[in-house]
């Protein structure tokens, strides 16, 4: 029996690596100086990191902090963090358990002060548990131990204690202090009372410490004391707050680097008179999935982030220039379908699947044309023998593709109320031409456009599943989220191990094994997105109509706009519940920002957003963004505001109708009144696509 | 240490009548419209009954019983303590009975504490076990809403700095999201599932198993091997605080766990168990007890009665 071959991808989270395997698995972006020139651990000004779940913040974080600057200058750490300029103190917000800092019979206020003197003790333990790993065994700290300690004693009001006089002494009274009120805190629930004495002036012993290390340790002299907080989501308002306090008071040699989800910045305002803190003047921020998604060296990235992977795994030899050659040929390891003339060899299956029945777009096809003529709708159709005849000069047996074109140039025909035996006729001759090379003209363009679309439909109409196969379409999937990346090949590899392939050692897995996985990976992404609370559900739902809203188009006989899983629209007149949605997923990478857009009737600058690129597999959409839908504010609250939701079924069948064949969003002859224009109420909208 | 082996279980007729000597002064349940929290009610023999309305459930006044408690506070602490101020007030010399079948966790878990602090030493705990979850794996406890994950009142432990070797041992349950989320919240710490086998009824093994794994990535990698996984009946709470004990016991043998956070989302005797293991060992060490909190939970997901157990569970004097 073969032994199921362990997944190199199973490990999606940096925080599932420990400190040596977050230096083992460090890539970095292949351009200027990398991921430091982005985060600049050197430099005095705070900054947020930015980013949606998976953009590798904490990875990053991790990999400047202490630990990690151990493991890379071994027994010297201590000229390693002197030729860093800096040393990291790495804090998670998740470890503070900042929820129990509330209610039991408190006030808001109580609860600031207390959370600020919990955080004090916190990052003060934190920083000199790093320092004492640092310098210990340095004779300059035997000989400055007891005057550090003495300075920062001032800085504390220890009342009975008895005063320490080492480090390691005061980071033990520290320790003490710090459980004491974890003990008060969980008491306060049984009691209702919290009886605490704040020892620590705000900031004293954060800024203070390495101040009077820096003053007093040589080797320490010209380093940053950076402290990393990761997961600020996880605080309050208030307690964001005081950290905001912090960094605007920042006393150097300290400074902060804050790493938080996108939504997860929820105040910027401070305790310092309530002023808010200001990106460039108290911050920099870093939003790292935008750059790494505009970044054009991140295919780069996400190859080199694979082959390290497979090299750690398998134990292959690591060096730049082995990981540079696994990552050039590893496009082959993924099957793809067989590029050809007209996209024949992929879809030859259709030749042979329907070799003697009537291939499934043209049964639909004949089915419009009969309901169609029954409605009145059919220009220039006069009976069943048109219809049969239309259908035999739109065939294109060798080629489905072209034969898909021809089918949707003609409905784009119908639904402009053409003649449609003169508009298959005209079809089939641009056919003949493009088959004999014709590279201009509208059907050149239309399968420019299109083809994407159209092979979308025939493998829908058929019965084959999507195709999101091969690297490039993973890596662009990923959205600039590398985990996105690690999950996606992760069910590629459990499905192609389990359909007996060898991924990575064989043959290249299979395009089965591919849609699979990216399929497993995309419901993964829609479920793990889900916020807390009735927010989460608000916004998973609004997604869950675009999706179906973006789908209804690109299955419509004659699709508005190519490749469609963008919209655009004048945000300003949404209502606000609407804006609030809309922006909240943004935030949860459910939606991406990509700039904005000209209105094609007003000149007015839209805000234009793509469905994430990891949720298009769950409706079928493509991923690469061409097209772009034009939402009415009326349509963007049907989507997005829960007091508008009612609307968007019929708001959404009138938008796909009109893509829609027979009658194109307009009335059949059975439903019109007796008295009103007939042909004008058949026809009575304008194509301007 | 306490060997939680020799704490008292049996079980009690589920459709003939008690013994005589089972009563007790007072005796507490959580209403729900579930057939077996109203068959252990009307059977109890007591000097005292107490309905008990969590607002979760989402009971208008004019559904549940009268006299009941009902109170809009949807915090475990102050819940707890207006009912006991309300309806109970001095205990000392007194028995106690609490049906834990239709407690929402968290207020469960708090009055154990409350109990501890109000020094009673021992407390008689009923759990009736229903025939089927009414839509089998499918049936969902809570509406999946969760408002926050945090920890409980009172099991809020100290913590450490030091939080390198930090673990998160779920009671795994039917609620998946509940699993996801909470490991979500604890995202930086490894993880422990443990299951409830032998479960209630044969089949809820790999129901539970099934549902579980729908949060397969949120849990990550502890359960891809053979240590991430244990087992705990799903009717013992000491089984199940004695498996907590062997757990935490071999990982810090392999390392010193740095913050411990247990939660417990399976069946409500581990849940007992649970709480009993933290206010035995775990007080005022860096562990806590820690819940996704739901905006609403479904009162009735169960038909039937299949047994009735009784628990005698001691409680540390803090």
């Amino acid at each position: 029996m073969n032994e199921t071959p362990t997944n190199p991808f199973n490990i999606t989270k940096a925080v599932d690596f420990n400190d040596q395997e977050i230096n083992d698995y460090w890539v970095d972006i292949p351009s200027g100086e990398g991921f430091a020139a982005m985060a600049k651990p050197t430099s005095p000004m705070p900054m947020l990191i930015l980013g949606g779940k998976g953009s590798g913040k904490t990875h990053l974080m991790r990999y400047f902090s202490y630990p990690l600057q151990r493991i890379r200058y071994g027994k010297d750490v201590l000229g390693g963090i002197k030729k860093d300029k800096y040393i990291g103190v790495y804090l998670r917000c998740g470890g503070l358990n900042s929820a129990r800092f509330k209610n039991k019979g408190q006030s808001e206020e109580i609860w600031a002060d207390v959370f600020a003197y919990y955080m004090e003790l916190w990052l003060s333990q934190l920083m000199l548990t790093t320092v004492l790993s640092a310098v210990n065994g340095a004779t300059e700290l035997e000989e400055h131990e007891s005057a550090i300690v003495l300075q920062l004693l001032n800085l504390i009001e220890l009342s009975h204690r008895e005063p320490p006089n080492t480090l390691a002494a005061l980071n033990d009274v520290l320790r003490h202090l710090q459980q004491e009120l974890d003990g008060a805190i969980n008491n306060s629930a049984i009691t209702g009372s919290l009886p605490v004495h704040i020892a620590i002036t705000r900031g004293e012993l954060i800024f203070g410490i390495p101040r009077v290390l820096a003053s007093s340790l040589p080797s320490l002299r010209d380093c940053l004391f950076l402290y990393l907080i990761d997961e600020f989501e996880n605080l309050s308002e208030i307690q964001q707050k005081y950290v905001n306090t912090l960094l605007r008071e920042r006393q150097s040699p300290s400074s902060f680097k804050i790493g938080a989800r996108m939504y997860g910045v929820r105040t910027l305002s401070t305790y310092s008179a309530e002023e808010d803190n200001k990106e460039g003047s108290e911050f920099e921020i870093l939003r790292l999935d935008t750059i790494l998604r505009e970044n054009e060296h991140y295919p780069e990235f996400a190859k080199r982030l694979i082959v390290k992977r497979l090299a750690e795994f398998s134990r292959i030899p690591s060096d730049a220039d082995s990981l540079k050659a696994m990552a050039e040929s590893l496009r082959e390891a993924f099957e793809e379908p067989q590029k050809g003339k007209f996209s024949a060899p992929e879809t030859a299956y259709v030749v042979e699947k329907y070799e003697d029945r009537e291939r499934p777009y043209f049964k639909s096809l004949r089915q419009y044309l009969e309901l169609g003529f029954n409605g009145g709708a059919t220009p220039g159709v006069r009976g069943p023998t048109d219809i049969k005849k239309i259908l035999e000069i739109l065939s294109c047996r060798d080629y489905p593709l072209l034969e898909k074109a021809n089918l949707f140039l003609f409905y784009k025909e119908w639904r402009s109320r053409h003649d449609l035996l003169v508009a298959a006729e005209t079809i089939a001759t641009e056919c003949r031409s493009y088959i004999l090379g014709e590279e201009t003209g509208r059907y050149h363009r239309s399968l420019l456009h299109f083809k994407a679309d159209l092979l979308a439909q025939l493998y829908r109409e058929t019965d084959q599943r999507q195709r999101y196969v091969g690297l490039d379409t993973f890596i662009e999937i990923s959205s600039g989220l590398p985990r996105n990346l690690l999950i996606v090949l992760k069910h590629i590899f459990a499905w192609a191990a389990f359909n007996g392939e060898r991924p990575f050692r064989g043959s290249p897995i299979s395009i089965r094994s591919q849609q699979a996985g990216v399929m497993e990976a995309s419901e993964w992404f829609f479920r793990d997105a889900r916020m807390l609370g009735r927010d989460g559900q608000i916004v998973m739902d609004s997604i869950n109509r675009l999706g179906t809203l973006f789908r209804g188009i690109r299955f419509s006989e004659k699709p508005s706009e190519c490749s469609c899983s963008t919209f655009s629209a004048d945000v300003s007149r949404a209502s606000d519940a609407g804006r609030k949605v809309l922006d909240l997923a943004e935030k949860w990478s459910l939606l991406i920002d990509v700039g904005g857009q000209r209105d094609r009737n007003t000149e007015r600058i839209d805000a234009k957003y793509q469905l994430s690129r990891m949720l298009a597999p769950r409706w079928d959409l493509a991923i690469y963004r061409r097209g772009v839908l034009a939402l009415s504010a009326e349509e963007l609250n049907s989507v997005f505001d829960p007091q508008h939701i009612s609307e968007f079924d019929g708001l959404s069948e009138k938008r796909v109708a009109r893509m829609r064949a027979p009658f194109f969003g307009n009335k059949s002859i059975g439903e019109i009144d007796p008295g009103e224009d007939l042909r004008q109420k058949l026809f009575a909208d304008q194509d301007h696509d | 240490m306490i060997d939680y082996s020799v704490l008292y279980k049996n079980e009690l007729p589920a459709r003939d009548d008690w013994p005589a000597d089972v009563r007790w002064d007072i005796f507490v349940s959580a209403y729900t419209a579930a057939e077996r929290v109203r068959t252990v009610y009307e059977k109890a023999t007591a000097s005292e009954k107490h309905w008990l309305v969590f607002p979760e459930y989402g009971f208008s006044a004019n559904t549940f019983p009268k006299g009941a408690f009902a109170s809009p506070l949807r915090n475990e602490a102050e819940y707890v303590k207006a009912f006991w101020e309300a309806s109970i007030g001095d205990v000392s010399g007194r028995s106690i009975c609490i049906d834990i079948t239709g407690f929402i966790r968290p207020y469960l878990i708090f009055l154990l504490r409350w109990l501890a602090e109000k020094k009673v030493a021992r407390f008689d705990a009923l759990y009736s076990e229903p025939d089927i979850y009414s839509k089998r794996e499918q049936t969902r406890f809570s509406d999946e809403l969760v408002v926050e994950v945090r920890q409980i009142a009172g099991f809020e432990g100290i913590h450490n700095t030091d939080t390198s070797n930090d673990y998160l041992i779920i009671g795994a349950g039917y609620d998946h999201q509940l699993i996801a989320q909470v490991a979500e919240n604890k995202e930086f710490s490894r993880k422990v599932q443990i299951f409830g086998l032998p479960s209630l009824r044969a089949d809820m093994y790999q129901e539970n198993v099934l549902r579980a794994y729908q949060a397969e990535e949120a849990v990550g990698r502890n359960t891809t091997d053979e240590s991430g996984s244990f087992f705990a009946p799903a009717n013992d709470p000491f089984v199940t605080a004695s498996v907590l004990r062997e757990v935490v016991g071999r990982i810090n043998a392999r390392k010193p766990i740095t913050n411990l956070y247990l939660s417990p989302l399976a069946t409500k005797p581990q849940v007992l168990g649970f709480a009993v293991y933290f206010l035995t060992e775990q007080r005022n060490c860096p562990t806590s007890l820690i819940f996704p909190m739901c905006e609403a939970y479904n009162p009735e997901t169960t038909t039937g009665v299949s047994r009735i157990l009784k628990y005698t569970v001691e409680l540390p004097g803090l």
